[in-house]
């Protein structure tokens, strides 16, 4: 093959890798200032709670789609997967049978767990990927500490 | 579920989706299929342009500089072994887990591609060996030779083996990332170095028995530097490895190079979840602990991944030497060893790509305050926080998911090229006749295409 028949063979190639990839790529247009906007507005009003009284019970109590994780002696018996879009609001609820302290890997926010006292996050997903969700109870006596797992996928 | 999660891994990935997944795998096809097309009929990469940098070369290989890098390395040694020994035994406060996994073991090879062999002037056995040699010479005024020269047989094996001894230590040690047992494995690991360097002489060691030394060396091919004859140059990339002279053991290491990583994908992936806890039930009716068996599982599943990387390799050189040429296997198996290089690349760049980007951060905060919460601090209260970085959090808003999903497909797509690359222009020298040289390539591309889209769908099972 000539040198220029095979520049002539890369560049189609290329031309064709790249249509593809324009025509599989979903489409990601619509919602993304939209998406934007709430996550702004929802940090901003979530923040000051999180950082100046981390063991207060967060704003809405038992808002219907939180996640509930049930502990006894600090295990899950399964470990169950929280997913949302990033720019969701997070809402977990661990109820445990002993005092105990859950945290949220990455985005590193712990709360106080007791009985009758559950621990209530609610926060906003800013960060996509997968974090674990940890007993520390768990972690202390040599037990799996593994709860749950949040899920945060691009919106 | 039962994992053996990373102790310092705050943040897992997603899985790529499944469009991006079937467009890679649909790229890496076509561009086999050009190469197959437009590659050179004559040998490129073995008639190297090498051309020397007089002026960069007598600062970068200057005494002071020579001097200066060791003295960092050791120094380095000495606070990871102090910090683990000594600090905070949480894996996340404390110097030595991070810096070991993160910033020595994914940051080196990151450098090495780069920049050249920057191991080499920082290892801080070979600084404390030479500088022990010096002082022997002097005080005896003669010179020192070793006392056994490095035996042919034995290669790469012990490097092989270093870095499987690694692995092992990362990936299936249920304390394999608590600082204690880090820094004892860096203290039994060096009691080795100093063994091999008093019998075979340093820079011999280094070379091959050292599998650090022969593991960074080898991505140090991949970068346009060389040193010869003590001058600093440049090449064309990756033609360090087509002039790279394979050693017994070589093959072994790079299955366990790549068997590695493919070990701690699958174990994220619902093929190994689902059969992990099987196994290691059937070693607890064997009389084992839960955490003896789980990991005993986890080092039958590192040694399988390894042994079928080992095996499909294998399998492309039988292939390779059915088209003829009078060619034992192990021949052809160390002839395209190096063409292995840049696909072990692409697997640690893709698999701990957002992890040296995440978790490296942290050791900003971590060497501020590299004793963790020690009791009493040998730096005083003002020990803790070297740098003003105490409170710093990691920022997870360098790399969005979907930036880092195309970073990855990307470096399994370049390592692919790169090996094609490679193992082509090896062929060419390799076989007398170019037909011969044609026809082998067939069988190695299957190889390629095989490790390449096993990487892809070890990226697109991730976590699930």
């Amino acid at each position: 093959m000539s040198k220029g028949g095979r520049w002539g063979l890369v560049a189609l190639a290329v031309a064709v890798v790249v249509a593809a990839f324009l025509i599989a790529r979903p489409g990601d247009d619509e919602g993304d200032d939209q998406v934007a906007s709430t996550v702004t507005a929802e940090t901003q009003t979530e923040t000051s709670p999180t950082a100046t009284a981390p063991s207060a019970p967060a704003p809405p109590p038992d808002a219907p789609s939180a996640t509930v994780i049930e502990l006894t002696g600090h295990e899950a018996g399964e470990v169950s997967d929280i997913k949302v879009a990033k720019g969701d609001r997070v809402r977990l609820v661990v109820r445990s049978d002993a005092p105990d302290e859950i945290h949220v890997h990455g985005y590193d926010i712990s709360r106080d767990a007791a009985p009758g006292k559950p621990a209530r996050f609610s926060f906003p997903a800013t960060i996509e990927g997968i974090f674990e969700i940890e007993s520390h109870e768990a972690e202390h006596e040599g037990k799996d500490a593994l709860i749950g797992r949040l899920v945060v996928e691009p919106s | 579920m039962i994992q053996i999660a990373h102790g310092i891994v705050g943040r897992s990935d997603l899985p790529i989706p499944e469009w991006l997944f079937g467009w890679a795998a649909a790229v890496v096809l076509v561009v086999s299929f050009v190469a197959l097309a437009v590659l050179w009929p004559e040998p490129k990469l073995t008639r190297t342009s090498w051309r020397p940098l007089p002026g960069l070369s007598r600062v970068v290989l200057s005494r002071p500089v020579d001097l200066l890098c060791g003295a960092i390395g050791v120094f380095l040694l000495g606070l990871t072994v102090y910090s683990g020994l000594e600090g905070s035994q949480s894996p996340t406060a404390n110097f030595a887990p991070t810096f070991v996994y993160v910033i020595f073991w994914l940051g080196l090879v990151g450098l090495s591609m780069l920049l050249g062999n920057v191991y080499r002037a920082f290892n801080p056995w070979r600084a404390l060996g030479r500088a022990v040699s010096w002082v022997a010479r002097t005080a005896a005024r003669a010179p020192m030779p070793a006392p056994l020269s490095y035996p042919e047989r034995l290669g790469h094996w012990p490097a092989a083996a270093g870095i499987f001894l690694f692995a092992a230590l990362e990936l299936a040690a249920s304390d394999g990332d608590a600082p204690q047992t880090v820094a004892i494995a860096v203290l039994a690991y060096s009691v080795i170095q100093f063994v091999g360097m008093a019998l075979y002489g340093v820079e011999e060691w280094t070379e091959r028995g050292d599998g650090f030394g022969v593991y960074f060396g080898l991505f140090a091919r991949i970068s346009p530097w060389e040193v010869r004859d003590g001058m600093l140059g440049v090449r064309p990339p990756l033609a360090g490895l087509a002039a790279f002279q394979p050693l017994p053991g070589t093959v072994a290491l790079l299955a366990v190079m790549i068997g590695s990583v493919t070990f701690d994908g699958a174990a994220e992936a619902p093929i190994w979840t689902g059969i992990a806890p099987d196994i290691s039930d059937f070693f607890q009716t064997l009389g084992l602990s839960p955490e003896k068996a789980l990991e005993a599982t986890f080092l039958i599943g590192l040694i399988a991944a390894i042994a079928i990387v080992y095996g499909f390799y294998a399998l492309g050189v039988r292939g390779a030497r059915s088209v003829g040429g009078g060619f034992t296997d192990r021949d052809l198996a160390r002839a395209f060893v190096a063409s292995l290089v840049p696909i072990a690349f692409a697997y640690v760049a893709a698999h701990y790509f957002t992890l040296l980007l995440y978790q490296g951060q942290a050791i900003v905060t971590l060497a501020g305050n590299p004793f963790g919460f020690l009791a009493s601090n040998p730096l005083g209260e003002a020990g803790t926080d070297i740098f003003g970085t105490a409170g710093r959090s990691i920022d997870y808003g360098v790399i969005g998911a979907t930036s880092a999903w195309y970073w990855m497909v990307g470096f399994v797509v370049l390592g692919h090229v790169a090996a094609l690359t490679v193992a082509h222009d090896k062929a060419l020298t390799f076989y007398s006749d170019v037909k011969l040289a044609v026809r082998s390539q067939y069988w190695m591309l299957a190889v390629m295409v095989g490790f390449t889209s096993l990487a892809l769908w070890l990226l697109s099972q991730a976590n699930q």
